[in-house]
């Protein structure tokens, strides 16, 4: 068997690359995560058009997930998938071109997101052209991955790669499907579904983003270095493998809980809230598998902070998910969606369980990666506390944020009217919480940037070359046949033996198949009937499509971000109708090319605004807010009053719509004309009521014609006759 | 805790130096997928109000139908000339409306009433109408299609009383720079009551 021994060596280099990458990506996307908190806090510190909270709002989003998690999954997988192959990844130029391909993304999200390039889709905004080139650097880096998979010098392959292939899979598939858009422009494009199925193939997609980015690759990262760290087996096998395919199997499921009592049908909001609830052992499963393998290793924590680290980041995942299920139960979810719960929910996930995680692995990576000790563990421990006060600040008052604002949006009065009826009320109230996030983030972020610095010294320390370990294995071929013990006993007792399982993980491709399949099984459970049961959105007679300027306008809104704050879904509850007038109906979104339903509300829902304030309201409103709402937090934009309408854009922005199949008749032809003509009108009435004169080709006219089509085309509830509620209720 | 070795032996297999033991899954582990899993077909085919066949709209109907079983007096309240000429000649009243008008009506009117992008509040010109029970009815049920608010779904009934008292007082001010007077003249100052107003005798100060 030695007869036949390879020398190698890993590559090392890429991982380095990519650890640096994480640090300074890491960096960047938590100091606009602090920006956009101090937004929040006081609108003086947006700096329009380009830093308003709309705009940097996905740029926080993006570059934490896909920057930091991103570049943080990529060094531990380079680092741990050669190791744990015994071989050396199968080309250091495809290595290579998806470390640079994947910063070169980076940095195009960075440019264009605060230019107001979006496809309005969370974790899904960048366009079409940095969409095509995430699929080529994906597939690039698939490529290399199973290529090196197919010539292992081990023969089995262990969880963690298990964790790393299905990541592989499912982000290619889930990135695919909700970005398929039509270009109409170099960095403007529409979705090619609109309204109920475009809403679901986005939580679809932004649910496994979360699964698939953020949790299964971080649980493969953890069954490497989590053992590694403690120098401790691994708890249980058995259990690796059912959390294993249950996570991949029911994860899928899930993302209809972010759409509860919103448009979509019923069955589908069910369906996701139940696989949500069962979710909770699988993901427990990769907790319990984390924490007891430190069982016999627990005094080495208290001298240790990488497994500080692990312990927090494995504990923080606990936590989130399992207030992810129980966020998933709709009635939870009525009083937590459109609040800050949401935003603490997945700060416990993302600053704990990834963040946390990344800290630990590149503590234990550093100085075998720059081949010396640790500049400081004193640092290190200081980081680590600093950090955890930091998320225990952040968290507690976000937290308490949400539920406030919850209660807030429901309460009624003695005599049935909303207590509350003035939404800036409900934002004043949580004004001290956000200035608490704000010390939090601080401190995490000064925490942070004890890290960088502590690594950075280490890399100082690095030697003038690196020495290049040289391994030697014996290539699969020259390995004896793998020996399965048969497998006795019943049915049930193979089963439970798990040796089915061990041939599967010698078999990566069978593997990955099995994966595929499990994946695409459950998406398309819940994908055919949201496309073909017709009754799921019942059409309107009454809605038409947008007007070929009011279209313009919809875009500006897109450009501009306002779905991160404003929501246009009105819920069926008293409270809601109360305040913003007749709940959404699934008919009414049909020409929503993407939907804009929102997920949060910062400020009021919009679903219903049109009509509500004169368009003059609307002009001075976005000029300056506190002209009107002294309270406002809302950005000003008051250049949309000098910026021209691009009318030479908006025919060919109608014609993809009618390609898309919006009915849009004789506007297909004369689309300037028509957007002309109404924005003559629409500046007009603004003259009239003493606004400003010379509106009718500035980008406000477009912005302010939308607004008020919102939510009017339906004039009457379709409700029992008992308790008319007027479509349109007040509130500023 | 079980100690070290207590678990189960180790698998027959390393990968760079981890090893994993054979332990059996967690039996309260198993018990809490199971009962989650069980759950499942048990929510969904429920039937009621929870499960797939659950109509949220069908939820919020009787919602809806059941608060106004309970609230029979939900907006709308009218108000007779002789009550709203007491409520505007208490100066209480007015002082409450003016509070009022500070934080729910000078992004529109101004401050002082003058009008910005609703109408002057203090010239003799009045578009529906410059009677104080007109006024009231105004405020009470808004004008929508102008974008003016039905505050009586926002504000209590004596809040609109207090209210119109206020604004009945603003006439005849002079603030500087006021928007220039739109609707019908007023011959009669706005204290007299119009002949159009609709009448009833509910009491506008008794809590519904």
């Amino acid at each position: 068997m030695n007869a036949r021994l390879d020398t190698f060596s890993y590559d090392d280099d890429i991982v380095r690359k990519f650890l640096f990458a994480t640090i300074i990506f890491g960096l960047v996307g938590f100091l606009v995560g602090l920006i956009v908190a101090l937004q929040l806090a006081n609108p003086a510190f947006n700096f329009g058009p380009i830093l308003t909270f709309g705009r940097l709002r996905p740029l926080h989003t993006n570059a934490v997930i896909f920057a930091f998690a991103g570049n943080a999954w990529f060094c531990g997988a380079y680092y741990s998938t050669q190791r744990l192959l015994k071989t050396r990844m199968w080309s250091d130029g495809l290595s290579k071109f998806h470390f640079w391909g994947w910063q070169a993304i980076i940095v195009a999200a960075a440019i264009t997101l605060p230019l107001g390039y979006t496809q309005a889709k969370e974790y899904a905004e960048l366009e079409w052209p940095i969409d095509i080139a995430i699929a080529v650097v994906w597939v690039a880096f698939a490529i290399n991955y199973f290529m090196t998979l197919s010539k292992r010098r081990e023969r089995h392959i262990y969880v963690a790669i298990w964790f790393f292939i299905a990541s592989i899979i499912t982000v290619a598939v889930l990135h695919i499907f909700n970005n398929l858009s039509i270009p109409v422009g170099p960095l403007k494009s529409y979705s090619i579904y609109a309204g109920v199925q475009d809403a679901f193939m986005q939580w679809w997609y932004g649910h496994n983003a979360v699964a698939f980015f953020l949790t299964t690759p971080f649980l493969g990262l953890m069954y490497y270095f989590m053992p590694k760290a403690a120098e401790r087996p691994v708890f249980s096998y058995k259990l690796s493998i059912l959390h294993f395919w249950s996570l991949v199997f029911l994860y899928i499921w899930a993302g209809p809980h972010h759409l509860h009592y919103t448009a979509l049908p019923d069955w589908a909001s069910t369906l996701g809230m139940v696989f949500s609830v069962m979710l909770i052992a699988p993901s427990w499963g990769g907790m319990i598998n984390g924490l007891l393998t430190l069982r016999g290793a627990w005094h080495k924590v208290v001298e240790e902070p990488v497994l500080k680290f692990f312990v927090l980041a494995v504990t923080a995942y606990g936590m989130s998910t399992f207030e992810g299920p129980m966020l998933s139960i709709k009635s939870v979810n009525a009083l937590a969606h459109y609040t800050d719960w949401i935003i603490a929910h997945v700060h416990t996930g993302a600053l704990g369980w990834n963040g946390f995680l990344t800290f630990g692995m590149i503590y234990w990576l550093a100085p075998r990666l720059f081949q010396t000790q640790l500049y400081s563990k004193k640092l290190a421990e200081t980081h680590f506390w600093v950090s955890t006060f930091g998320i225990l600040l952040y968290v507690a008052s976000i937290y308490s944020a949400g539920i406030t604002q919850g209660l807030m949006w429901r309460a009624f009065d003695e005599t049935g009217r909303l207590q509350f009826p003035d939404f800036i009320e409900t934002t004043m109230r949580l004004m001290p919480m956000y200035w608490v996030r704000v010390a939090g983030g601080t401190l995490f972020i000064i925490g942070a940037l004890i890290f960088a610095y502590n690594i950075l010294m280490t890399w100082r320390r690095r030697p003038a070359a690196y020495e290049v370990q040289v391994v030697t294995a014996a290539p699969l071929s020259a390995q004896p046949a793998p020996h399965h013990a048969p497998a006795s006993g019943g049915a049930f007792a193979r089963f439970i033996g798990m040796g089915w399982h061990r041939k599967w993980e010698a078999a990566p491709l069978l593997f990955t198949v099995m994966v595929v399949v499990a994946v695409l099984v459950a998406s398309l459970f819940e994908i055919i009937p949201t496309f073909l049961i017709k009754s799921n959105v019942p059409t309107i007679a009454n809605v038409k499509p947008y007007t070929p300027l009011e279209l313009a306008g919809r875009d500006l809104y897109i450009r501009e971000g306002c779905f991160n704050c404003h929501s246009q879904m009105i819920r069926p509850f008293r409270y809601e109708t109360e305040r913003y007038g007749d709940y959404s109906k699934p008919g009414e979104s049909v020409y929503d090319h993407p939907f804009l339903w929102g997920s949060r509300r910062i400020g009021p829902d919009l679903a219903r605004e049109g009509g509500k304030y004169p368009a003059l309201w609307h002009v001075r409103h976005m000029e300056d807010p506190r002209s009107l709402s002294p309270k406002s937090i809302m950005p000003a934009y008051p250049s949309l009053l000098t910026n021209p309408i691009d009318f030479g854009g908006i025919q060919k922005r109608v014609d993809a719509m009618a390609m898309l199949g919006v009915p849009y008749g004789e506007a297909v032809n004369k689309a300037e004309q028509m957007a002309r003509d109404q924005a003559q009108a629409v500046a007009t009435d603004v003259q009239k009521n003493g606004g400003p004169a010379g509106l009718q080709d500035k980008e406000i006219t477009a912005l302010v014609a939308y607004l008020q089509r919102l939510g009017t085309d339906i004039k009457k509830p379709a409700g029992v006759a008992v308790a008319p509620v007027p479509a349109k209720a007040g509130g500023n | 805790m079980t100690k070290a070795g207590e678990d189960r032996p180790i698998m027959d297999h390393e990968y760079d130096g981890i090893q994993e033991f054979d332990n059996p899954m967690p039996r309260w582990w198993l018990l809490l997928f199971l009962v989650t899993v069980i759950l499942v077909p048990v929510y969904y085919f429920a039937p009621g109000d929870i499960g797939a066949g659950a109509k949220k709209a069908e939820v919020y109907d009787r919602e809806m139908a059941a608060f106004a079983a309970a609230h029979p007096n939900q907006g709308g309240v009218n108000v007779t000339p002789e009550q709203m000429a007491a409520i505007v000649a208490d100066k209480a009243e007015v002082e409450k409306g003016k509070a009022l008008f500070s934080t729910n009506c000078v992004s529109c009117h101004r401050a002082d009433g003058g009008g910005l992008i609703g109408p002057n509040l203090t010239d003799d010109f009045w578009i529906h109408g410059s009677s104080p029970v007109e006024i009231h009815t105004t405020i009470d049920q808004g004008v929508l299609a102008k974008g003016m608010p039905q505050w009586g779904k926002l504000l209590k009934p004596e809040q609109i009383n207090s209210l119109s008292a206020y604004v009945v007082s603003l006439h005849g001010t002079n603030p500087a720079n006021p928007k220039a007077p739109d609707g019908v003249l007023a011959t009669s100052a706005p204290a007299a009551p119009a002949a159009t107003t609709p009448t009833t005798a509910s009491d506008p100060t008794k809590k519904p």
